[in-house]
């Protein structure tokens, strides 16, 4: 462990226990550095599997907000509850199963039936932690606009607290996730690809193995 | 403990003469319409009528009524450009539990009707509405009779001649969401929108519907005023035990032999309303609690049963009386479970708006039916206290302080019932 | 280590310069490499006394594991449950995905078992991109000869070639799935060279390749009906049968605390790499579950392995500040035209070498006392991104938002300050040996991703991991889903287990240590005490 010199030590309570350690650690960096076993709701620790959902309190604010617990650091009086992560959205789907990009939006709201039920409560927003706009994407989705739904998305852990919070049982991100997934799916046919593509399935080209 | 007495119960609200449904005739030979009479005789002297009575808010926050009327009474017209004022009836109830009001609004609908145009003349109110849950529709056709009957009397025309304005009566069924019985959702209905509850401030009194002062009254609430214009304040007083003022209407429900509405003297001591005018425990089985003024409050437990309901009394108790609900759990039922059935219902209603509300009950939830099936373990039931911890006050509107309270209550008092569950 | 320079120093002497001339190399590669890379530390290599490979070089560390007891014995088992199906997937990365969708798509019953949850791996956190040989000027061979040629000739030419071919048609499948890559406005993939290479070929999204890749398979995985996952279940053993053939895994639940067993047909072990083993005291950029379980369990049931004293230490990890320590930056940024600067604000070795090169002129700079020190234990170079922001203006944070992103976090703006890097533990290039199949020597028994060796030699290059996942994964699954016949097997066991044992008794090794590790040590897991 590398010297920490001069470092302010703060006090904070996660899952209920007063840990006191350097402010300049994240909410899990915290849980281990005093000593407590954690190894539920850890992945990548930089903050693109979205695994480690928390609750957070900060001292004297009446608001609560869901984030990243590895990118959340911690503060003096803060106090902080990991998530358990909720299980997967009821929707399934084969992409394979749409025929041609016509019938995408048909198909859609076959999948995703509750996406024309939104009501605007703008909780999805709110419970984001990457800041992406959920609730303008599912409106996108509904209306066809796949590509402008799915770029709005680019940033999406999938950590679902935007589904854990839909009353309409909308799971947003699953839609943002189809979005982008139909657009690749139907219109990436690079010419550089399917031209290298080609000359391998007419064996014009092989490895010498020198 | 007192012996039954025929004389304290259902004696003004629930009185005989009243559930006539809408018979306008019969009403007015009963002496309905007196109140109303009176209220023309000195329509600025009613709010100190109400004052002096201490009518509070009966549908769940006992908030002093007089103190709400004079806020929107007295707000500054001059400077708005729409001089319109509110009256929302507020007949939403859809808390497990209550059931009140759809009995006055089915049965009664005349004593209502009178206590808001009173209430109306005395707060120069021109927009009356009377917002019922849509799943009432018998509720919904009585009252939209009821009104046309009144719109067509004499006393309604006397009323307009006061009022010196035109009044609008609406009879508007809410959205069927639990949440559209909190004030400022039942606002946001009135206005054509999804109930969303709004932040505080600004408050009904000052922006309401279409930024208009708005008055929300619950059903029970306004049927009281008749009676108390009519009667005077000082009758009112003495109808209550001790301090306590008037009568309340006590929804009894759970494991006893008798459920159903019990209108009884403020301040009625519980294990009277449970064992004598209720019938006492059903199947012979023990008394466990009782959710006091329904799931959204806290549990009191066999050392409370002699508490007196009213409202100061239970509050010494560290509970609220809320609606006057009272559900009854015996030894035979699990609090753990019907803990998890309250807040599965929270998790339901939850409007979405707040992710601390909609995504805390979620987890509560979780962990409860968890808990509740037999797969809960020491670190769940931990988070659970640290849940109730962390969460009061972080949503827009109470319903998330609710579904802690009532969680934290059962895990203060019943936290063997928790442990015994858990798996380790 | 005499004249240290300190940060505030040199933080206070730094200037950002528009060009920089690049010294001569004083050292010639390999020399660099002997006297510097971590690989040829002397006392961090030992020789292996047990198993299919004993007498063979080795890491120190990795030898401890590889030689450990295990941490069940059959009595722990007792009551546990047990499950059959077609084929077992053990490791929830891209790999894993890979071989998981294709063996249930050609029919197979698989459960994907996964020690964290589906989708927490390296994969999703891969910045730089995946290689395929797509432009007109580029061709498979080119791939093949430029992965030989950074592997130091010691690949088998055999994968390396397979890959270097299946390279196109990856991305054909990736698209297919429904993922995402940054195009050109005809449409075309765009590419970017990676060091060491001789054309543009590694095509990506943004710097979010892995995340875009990861979840896209994530969501297939979850939609296909063959496919159950099991989270949250970390494999403890592999099982064999009566003929020396792989016959499934034992299972421990974190959530809810029991063992299971289940016996698979064929088993398809992806369980990533071993930063989290910080080999010599590195820093890592991996993610939090690569701990190696899957060579330990390799090893044990008998499968060989190769180049296991060679390991990819990439250049550029966040050295300051402390909680930030072993973050990527990728090698993106030097492709774009970051230099490199010592304390005394020179650069030192050419930025586009290859991985090993570069990490070693690093690790030459602070040893001979031209780095930066930042505290007691930790030094670094700097990342020169203010000379870049000179020369080419708004370029970097364009290109490189998860840059900013982490940056931001510590407080810097990377077109004004320089970061302080440091080369961290990121790849095992050896691993498990395997043909091109993704068969290990084990029947049964497959091993694919960052867990089986050969393919990148002693260096692996940017882009290959990320192509060389999805190519094996889908090999080993089509391969493992041919030989399913619903025929059980007649006996499972743990007697290799047994069979370890013997060998490290007789060798005189001590039983106190346990492995597979699991989960590193500073997340304070002990089996031991979950089994109280």
């Amino acid at each position: 462990m590398i010297e920490r010199q001069n470092e302010a030590e703060v006090e904070v309570t996660i899952n209920g226990k007063k840990i006191i350690a350097p402010a300049s650690l994240s909410a899990i960096q915290a849980v281990w550095y005093a000593g407590y076993s954690r190894v539920e709701g850890v992945g990548c620790l930089e903050g693109v599997c979205g695994s480690c959902s928390v609750m957070v309190r900060r001292k004297d604010d009446k608001e609560v907000n869901t984030e990243l617990g590895c990118q959340t650091f911690i503060e003096e009086g803060m106090k902080i509850i990991f998530l358990g992560f909720p299980t997967p959205t009821h929707h399934t789907y084969q992409l394979t199963e749409i025929q041609t990009s016509w019938e995408v939006q048909g198909q859609f709201h076959q999948i995703f039936p509750e996406a024309s039920n939104c009501r605007a409560c703008g909780g999805c927003n709110r419970s984001c932690p990457k800041g992406i706009s959920v609730e303008k994407g599912v409106k996108l989705a509904s209306l066809g606009k796949f590509q402008e739904a799915g770029d709005l998305f680019i940033e999406c852990v999938m950590c679902n607290l935007c589904m854990t919070n839909c009353p309409e049982r909308i799971a947003p991100n699953h839609v943002g996730l189809f979005s982008r997934r139909v657009n690749a799916y139907f219109h990436i046919r690079p010419a550089n690809l399917i031209n290298r593509l080609e000359e391998i399935r007419q064996g014009k080209l092989s490895v010498n193995k020198i | 403990m007192q012996a039954l007495n025929p004389e304290l119960l259902n004696k003004v609200l629930l009185n005989e003469d009243h559930r006539i449904g809408a018979n306008f005739k019969k009403y007015l030979a009963a002496g309905g319409g007196e109140g109303l009479k009176k209220a023309f005789d000195d329509p600025t002297g009613i709010i100190a009528t109400i004052q002096e009575s201490g009518l509070r808010g009966l549908g769940g926050s006992g908030f002093p009524t007089h103190v709400k009327w004079a806020a929107v009474a007295e707000q500054d017209m001059s400077g708005r450009a729409n001089k319109d004022k509110y009256l929302i009836c507020n007949g939403n109830e859809d808390e497990p539990g209550t059931f009140k009001d759809i009995v006055l609004l089915e049965e009664t609908p005349h004593q209502v009707i009178e206590g808001a145009l009173i209430t109306a003349l005395a707060c120069h109110i021109n927009h009356i509405v009377f917002y019922i849950n849509p799943d009432q529709k018998r509720s919904i056709n009585v009252v939209s009779k009821a009104v046309s009957q009144w719109e067509k009397s004499e006393l309604y025309f006397k009323f307009t001649q006061l009022m010196h304005q035109p009044v609008e009566i609406e009879v508007l069924a809410s959205s069927g969401h639990y949440i559209g019985g909190e004030e400022t959702a039942a606002i946001e209905t009135v206005e054509g929108k999804f109930p969303f509850p709004r932040g505080r401030p600004p408050f009904p009194f000052e922006f309401g519907v279409h930024g208009c002062p708005t008055l929300v009254n619950n059903v029970e609430t306004i049927a009281n005023v008749s009676h108390i214009v009519k009667n005077g304040p000082s009758w009112y007083q003495q109808l209550g035990l001790g301090e306590a003022a008037g009568t309340k209407l006590f929804s009894l429900s759970g494991d006893v032999l008798s459920p159903g509405i019990y209108e009884l003297p403020m301040g009625t001591p519980l294990e009277e309303l449970i064992f004598e005018y209720g019938g006492g425990m059903l199947q012979g089985k023990e008394f466990k609690a009782v959710f006091t003024g329904g799931p959204s409050n806290t549990l009191l437990t066999k050392r409370d049963l002699d508490v007196p309901m009213d409202f100061e009394s239970v509050k010494q108790r560290r509970s609220s009386l809320g609606t006057g609900a009272m559900i009854v759990v015996s030894e035979g039922t699990g609090i753990v479970k019907k803990v998890a059935e309250y807040v599965n219902f929270f998790a339901h209603s939850s409007c979405g708006q707040c992710p601390p509300c909609k995504t805390g009950t979620y987890y509560i939830a979780m962990l409860l039916d968890k808990i509740d099936t037999g797969q809960g373990r020491q670190a769940d039931l931990e988070q659970l206290l640290n849940l109730c911890e962390i969460l009061p006050g972080s949503g827009r509107c109470g319903l998330i302080d609710g579904a802690v309270k009532v969680l934290d209550s059962s895990l203060y008092h019943f936290m063997g019932e928790y442990a015994q569950a858990l798996k380790d | 280590m005499n004249s240290r320079i300190s940060y505030q120093e040199a933080l206070r002497q730094y200037q950002a310069k528009h060009e920089l001339p690049l010294p001569e190399a004083a050292l010639s590669m390999d020399e660099l490499l002997k006297q510097f890379h971590p690989d040829h530390y002397q006392d961090s290599l030992t020789t292996l006394q047990i198993g299919p490979n004993k007498g063979g070089r080795c890491h120190r560390q990795l030898a401890d594991v590889l030689q450990a007891d295990a941490l069940i014995d059959e009595a722990d088992l007792a009551a546990a449950k047990v499950t059959e199906v077609d084929v077992l997937v053990v490791g929830g990365g891209g790999a894993g995905a890979a071989a998981a969708l294709t063996a249930a798509r050609k029919g197979a019953q698989v459960i994907l078992a996964t020690k964290l949850r589906l989708g927490d791996s390296n994969t999703i956190m891969a910045e730089g991109g995946i290689q395929a040989s797509v432009e007109r000027e580029d061709s498979p061979q080119a791939h093949y000869q430029d992965t030989m040629k950074a592997g130091h000739y010691q690949s088998d030419r055999d994968l390396v070639a397979e890959m270097a071919m299946d390279g196109p048609d990856v991305i054909r499948w990736l698209i297919q799935q429904g993922m995402n890559f940054d195009l050109n406005e005809f449409g075309d993939l765009m590419t970017r060279r990676p060091g060491g290479a001789t054309a543009n070929r590694v095509v990506y999204y943004r710097d979010y390749t892995g995340l875009e890749m990861m979840r896209v398979l994530r969501e297939a995985v979850r939609n296909c009906r063959n496919i159950t996952v099991m989270d949250n279940a970390p494999a403890l053993e592999l099982m064999g049968n009566e003929s020396g053939h792989c016959a499934g895994a034992v299972f421990y639940s974190t959530t809810k605390h029991f063992f299971s067993i289940i016996k698979a047909q064929q088993v398809i072990l992806a369980t990533g790499g071993i930063g989290r083993m910080h080999l010599n005291d590195f820093p890592t950029t991996n993610h939090f579950g690569a701990t190696g379980d899957g060579l330990v369990m390799a090893y044990r049931l008998g499968a060989k392995l190769r180049e296991l004293d060679s390991f990819q230490y990439h250049p550029t990890t966040v050295a300051y500040p402390e909680h930030l320590s072993g973050s990527l930056i990728t090698e993106g940024v030097r492709s774009s035209g970051v230099y490199l600067l010592n304390g005394l604000g020179e650069r030192f070795v050419d930025e586009l070498k290859p991985r090993d090169c570069v990490s070693a002129a690093i690790l030459r700079e602070c040893q001979e006392g031209r780095g930066i020190q930042v505290s007691e234990q930790q030094s670094g170079v700097w990342l020169d991104t203010p000379g870049m922001e000179l020369r080419q203006p708004g370029l970097l944070q364009k290109r490189f938002p998860k840059l900013f992103h982490m940056a931001g976090r510590a407080n810097i703006d990377p077109r004004v300050t320089p970061m302080l890097v440091y080369p961290g533990l990121h790849y095992q290039n050896g691993g498990v040996v395997i043909d091109k199949n993704g068969q290990t020597s084990i029947p049964g028994l497959y091993c694919v991703g960052e867990l089986s060796g050969g393919i990148h030699g002693r260096n692996r290059i940017m882009g290959n991991a990320l192509l060389e996942i999805i190519s094996f994964g889908r090999r080993a699954g089509e391969d493992a889903a041919k030989y399913v016949h619903g025929r059980g097997h007649k006996k499972t066991s743990l007697e290799h287990i047994s069979n370890i044992r013997r060998e490290i008794v007789k060798a005189g090794l001590s039983m106190e240590r346990k492995s597979p590790l699991l989960f590193p040590e500073c997340a304070h897991f002990s089996l031991e005490n979950e089994k109280i």
